[in-house]
């Protein structure tokens, strides 16, 4: 039970949750771009949270099917096929022997998740199956998807495509996650107070753009430089994904999944967790604003972001339940 | 051997929000020993004896990073007020306690044997009007405390390097530092644990592997460790080497 990489795309990697307890020995979380993409493609083929998916970047593999497979799409919407067939994305999937799943041009977006029912076979390293590119370890070899590569999933599906063409699973909210308007919401960072008033002005009413240097590390900005009003050499301390930097040349960065643990420039303003999905969705030329919150409205949020996963996670695997009550 | 500083009044700190999810610790924004023990106590007392939601803590040269789950923290603790509130408290009741617990903070002392024969090792001595070989000497004479892990899995910040051969960084970083080189920049001295770009003055490189994703620990070094350079031949550091390949 496998699938075989027949074209490489680029980027394509094992993800899953991140991995705790290891940053004091430098060791970053990681995990997939778009954590709620990746957790709803496992809930949709009935899997638990952290089962590994396939993280797919725009060119995406071609995969083929060695067996029959209960899959799901979530996030980018890449035009997905298999054979003449459109792939919908949020909603499980049957898809059968000798099929080849190939994306056609990027519509929307910018990380696809592919999951299989059971999870695909992967490595697991300090806790986490996500493959960490650095050290080569876990996921998949340690490593992205290479032209050949024959990846295999755990359990044969014991759902039919019959049975599933009569479910009506829908992915509630999306719109909220993903909102047309690009507003990311941030609080104020630990060094926020070294901005000048100028640039905290600013902060809120720019517009940023991504950049091209913009890879699973971080997302480089461009827009208006900020500035401080007197530079301060800063010992190195801790950072997070989300965490948005500003640059010795007067640009932001906003740290990404793999990013490094500690970092010595200004932490200026931090990425609420419930937008990162829809930050990790941008593209390089795409616009947005930050729009700035308090720290209690961020922890509100990530709260309301954890329990609409749990009910999309519970709508999801009562059909499960109830097709196949073992 | 360290000696127990009493604290009458707890150490001066400020506590700031770094997002959602993690809280900040900060002593100061100093390399030094006394703050550092400080951030190393911390951390050592939170992870040997974690809060409910307690996920990990970050040390690194003066401040610490504490990282939590909101949802745990509430369902456990406060279920309507603010995670990050009771989160703070905690920090609070544990710095307060920390004047026990610096004390006993476990340091190992590691010794890492280094070829010097690094790129940089006679611009270094020309620079400081000393031979190659003062500059080991000096680079030996002294352990050096790992103040923090981060940059690279595995990479140690340690300090502090004798001002007679304390070197600037690079103004353009090398696209490629070799595993093991082992590097000055400014008062800190460091060990690249992966091929990678770098912009340390390299003086040496150690055969040791001071990270292996296959071994438990992955990493020589922890914070808080104390580490003794001793100078090898290059025969020596041939019959050592444990990096694969390359």
């Amino acid at each position: 039970m496998s699938i075989r990489v027949l074209k490489q795309g680029i980027l394509a990697s094992v993800q899953s949750l991140p991995r705790n307890g290891y940053r004091h020995l430098g060791i970053g979380s990681g995990g997939a771009m778009d954590a709620f993409a990746m957790q709803v493609a496992n809930f949709l083929v009935g899997n638990e949270e952290d089962a590994t998916v396939i993280e797919m970047h725009f060119p995406a593999p071609e995969i083929l099917f060695l067996e029959d497979a209960l899959i799901s799409l979530a996030g980018a919407d890449f035009d997905a096929c298999a054979g003449e067939e459109p792939l919908p994305a949020w909603k499980p999937c049957f898809i059968t022997k000798g099929s080849v799943l190939k994306c056609g041009k990027p519509v929307w977006g910018s990380k696809l998740y592919l999951a299989v029912r059971g999870g695909w076979e992967a490595e697991q390293w300090l806790g986490s199956r996500s493959t960490h590119l650095k050290v080569a370890a876990a996921g998949f070899r340690g490593r992205t998807f290479q032209k050949e590569d024959v990846i295999g999933f755990a359990n044969q599906p014991a759902v039919s495509g019959k049975q599933i063409s009569g479910w009506n699973i829908t992915v509630p909210g999306l719109p909220e996650i993903y909102p047309e308007e690009n507003r990311i919401r941030c609080i104020r960072g630990p060094e926020w107070s070294l901005l000048s008033e100028i640039s905290k002005e600013a902060f809120g009413k720019e517009t940023f753009a991504i950049s091209n240097q913009s890879d699973r590390m971080g997302y480089r900005l461009t827009g208006s430089p900020m500035n401080q009003d007197q530079p301060v050499e800063m010992v190195s301390s801790p950072v997070d994904a989300g965490t948005v930097q500003l640059l010795p040349d007067g640009n932001l960065i906003v740290l990404m999944a793999d990013h490094q643990t500690t970092g010595g420039y200004p932490r200026v303003a931090s990425v609420l967790q419930a937008d990162m999905p829809a930050l990790a969705q941008l593209n390089p030329g795409n616009r947005f604003c930050f729009t700035i919150v308090e720290p209690r409205q961020a922890e509100e949020a990530l709260i309301s972001s954890k329990q609409n996963l749990q009910a999309i996670k519970e709508r999801c695997l009562r059909y499960y339940q109830k097709h196949n009550p073992h | 051997m360290k000696t127990k500083v009493p604290l009458i009044h707890s150490p001066p700190y400020k506590i700031s929000v770094l997002n959602e999810t993690a809280l900040l610790v900060s002593f100061g924004n100093l390399i030094d020993t006394a703050i550092n023990d400080r951030v190393i106590a911390l951390h050592a007392s939170l992870t040997r004896d974690p809060f409910p939601g307690f996920i990990e803590s970050v040390p690194t040269y003066a401040s610490l990073a504490l990282f939590y789950d909101p949802l745990q923290v509430r369902i456990n603790r406060a279920p309507h007020a603010s995670a990050a509130d009771f989160v703070e408290s905690i920090i609070r009741q544990r710095i307060r306690s920390l004047q026990a617990e610096e004390g006993s903070v476990h340091k190992n002392l590691v010794t890492i044997p280094v070829y010097y024969n690094g790129e940089d090792l006679e611009w270094i001595a020309c620079q400081k009007k000393l031979t190659s070989e003062e500059v080991i000497a000096i680079h030996c004479a002294r352990t050096y405390r790992v103040f923090m892990i981060g940059f690279l899995p595995g990479f140690a910040y340690m300090g502090a390097v004798d001002q007679r051969i304390a070197v600037p960084r690079h103004a353009a970083p090398r696209t490629k530092v070799k595993a093991g080189s082992v590097g000055i920049a400014g008062s800190q001295t460091g060990i690249y644990p992966f091929d990678s770009p770098g912009g340390w003055q390299l003086i040496g490189q150690t055969p040791l592997r001071i990270f292996n994703a296959n071994k438990n620990p992955v990493c020589l070094l922890a914070p808080g460790d104390e580490v003794q350079f001793i100078s090898i031949s290059k025969e020596k550091f041939e019959a050592q080497y444990e990096h694969p390949g390359s």
